[in-house]
């Protein structure tokens, strides 16, 4: 793994800013150059097969999975991590076999995981303020064991997406012609909507439960606008993505903001969005 | 109903297909066999099962009965191609038809580009299909005839041993149509693969298929289109009296039509 005084070094030279001298500022920086750019890669798939609402279903099993570290008397990252997981994989299992469409699938799922959260959590004061850390997320007190969890995912994401982007759009352009064409249409499936429900989950740390979607979908949908060829959207994804979380984290930081880091970077990245449209304008304008 | 014919070489063979779908029965014991080579056409009215057969066939549906496909040349299970109805996809989606057509072939992630050989396997196969000058295209951005083409091009792909097409006539004008049913008429002699449409239009079924399956949830007549598309077996199949189909224009009864795609065909299944 990155050895973390190269890391520092590599920070101040690249970005010289005052408020990245702080360690736990470091920290943050590091743990956002690798959640945002995995969230925005994913993000493309997201908004191909048209899965932002699993994603939110997925956040918002969140509280569930607190509920469910009480229960068990487990760290809620933890479990919040195992039962994201297994709802992400029981929506998609349900989804492919029942003839209920999949925004009925995942709004009935959704409401029953919130319930059960809110029900276990409702019993318990102090775990009621634990629920709101993951309503806004927190990426400034993210731990060293955290980001080396991140690294690991960077590593499985990056990976995955090399290996299947193309037979991914394939399906996401339409499974059944994909499947007729030997693309194997459900082991994509499965393990897309694994390593995203952990993405989601580890993006509901940094980020906040409400503003997870906006992660994986903002970056996404602005390379679609900027993107000519299918290649390309990958890569202004990162762009967007990148550029959006290292300059929400130093602004959020600036005594003339101090505003909270994941809204910060999804304000960002939503004016990235707002050139986009732009452009596709000036683009149509033109053709 | 007629007696189906003894065919010799069969490609699909559907043995009592039953679909039912929340309490409705779609197919209801479909027997029918593809004769290999030629084009089998599955007609019949809106919502009489024929797109359920197809994805029974493809394995998208789960069915009762047994739907045998007979092997290739090489004793492996034949390779298909599939032409979707009209592929409900996302038009904003940025890719290029090159990208579509590299899509399937290339494991190397498209960010890094398409190799020059793929393209160059790519530009041949559009060129099959008279889409050449489509590469450069947005795929959000093709015409209905133009999608089905570079569809056709992406099925070709496959090398396949057995064509699906569903619906080939819908989204395209009467020209477009014929000039679509001419072009899969030249490939199939120059390749040799059996091909298998779905259509509720009689007219290009009349003109352009060598054996003919009539459903209405079950087979209502099997054969050459002489035999099977007759005022009573349509009428069966249809519900209504359909005085559409003069017995003139039927392939090879003289001067209905004058079409290459015609001339040559003399049904060996008779």
């Amino acid at each position: 793994m990155i050895e973390s005084g190269g890391v520092e070094t590599l920070i101040r030279v690249l970005l010289p800013f005052e408020c990245l001298q702080a360690p736990f500022m470091q920290q943050a920086l590091l743990g956002l150059v690798l959640l945002a750019p995995m969230a925005a890669t994913m993000g493309v798939q997201v908004v191909n097969f048209r899965m932002a609402f699993f994603a939110d279903a997925i956040s918002h099993s969140a509280f569930a999975g607190v509920a469910m570290g009480l229960i068990f008397a487990v760290n809620p990252h933890w479990s919040m991590l195992a039962f994201g997981l297994l709802v992400g994989i029981g929506i998609m299992a349900v989804q492919r076999r029942s003839s209920l469409s999949s925004d009925t699938v995942i709004g009935v799922f959704f409401s029953a995981v919130v319930a059960f959260g809110l029900a276990v959590v409702s019993r318990d004061r102090n775990a009621a303020r634990d629920l709101q850390r993951f309503l806004y997320g927190d990426i400034l007190t993210i731990d060293h064991d955290s980001v080396l969890c991140l690294q690991i995912l960077f590593v499985v994401i990056m990976l995955f997406q090399a290996w299947g982007y193309n037979r991914m759009l394939y399906i996401g352009l339409n499974p059944l012609l994909a499947k007729a064409h030997k693309v194997r249409v459900g082991v994509y499936q499965f393990v897309f909507a694994g390593l995203l429900s952990l993405v989601v989950i580890f993006a509901v740390w940094a980020v906040g439960v409400l503003l997870v979607t906006a992660l994986l979908i903002v970056p996404a949908a602005t390379a679609r606008n900027f993107a000519r060829s299918a290649g390309s959207m990958f890569w202004w994804a990162l762009v967007v993505s990148l550029t959006s979380a290292v300059t929400g984290l130093i602004i959020s930081a600036q005594d003339w903001a101090r505003t909270a880091t994941g809204a910060t970077i999804i304000l960002v990245a939503s004016c990235w969005f707002g050139v986009s449209l732009l452009a596709t304008c000036g683009r149509g304008k033109k053709g | 109903m007629r007696p189906i014919p003894a065919i010799i070489d069969v490609a699909v063979a559907f043995d009592a297909v039953t679909v039912a779908l929340g309490g409705v029965s779609i197919l209801d014991g479909v027997t029918a066999l593809v004769p290999q080579g030629g084009c089998t056409a599955i007609v019949g009215p809106n919502g009489s099962g024929k797109t359920t057969l197809l994805l029974a066939l493809l394995g998208q549906v789960p069915y009762a009965g047994r739907i045998a496909l007979t092997p290739n040349a090489d004793g492996a299970a034949p390779r298909i191609g599939y032409v979707p109805q009209r592929l409900a996809f996302d038009r904003g989606l940025p890719m290029t038809v090159m990208d579509f057509m590299v899509m399937g072939r290339q494991r190397l992630p498209l960010w890094f580009g398409c190799r020059a050989r793929l393209q160059a396997q790519a530009r041949d196969l559009l060129a099959m299909v008279k889409a050449e000058g489509l590469a450069k295209r947005q795929v959000g951005a093709l015409s209905g005839g133009e999608m089905q083409r570079v569809l056709l091009a992406l099925a070709l792909q496959q090398e396949p041993d057995l064509l699906i097409l569903d619906e080939p006539a819908a989204g395209v004008d009467f020209q477009g149509e014929q000039i679509f049913c001419e072009l899969l008429d030249g490939l199939r002699q120059q390749h040799s693969f059996t091909q298998l449409i779905v259509s509720h239009d009689l007219a290009t079924v009349t003109h352009h298929s060598t054996y003919v399956i009539c459903l209405n949830h079950k087979v209502m007549a099997a054969g050459s289109p002489r035999q099977v598309l007759t005022a009573e077996t349509l009428t069966a199949t249809f519900g209504l009296h359909m005085g559409l189909v003069a017995s003139h224009a039927m392939p090879g009864a003289g001067p209905g039509c004058t079409a290459s795609c015609c001339a040559e065909k003399e049904n060996p299944l008779d």
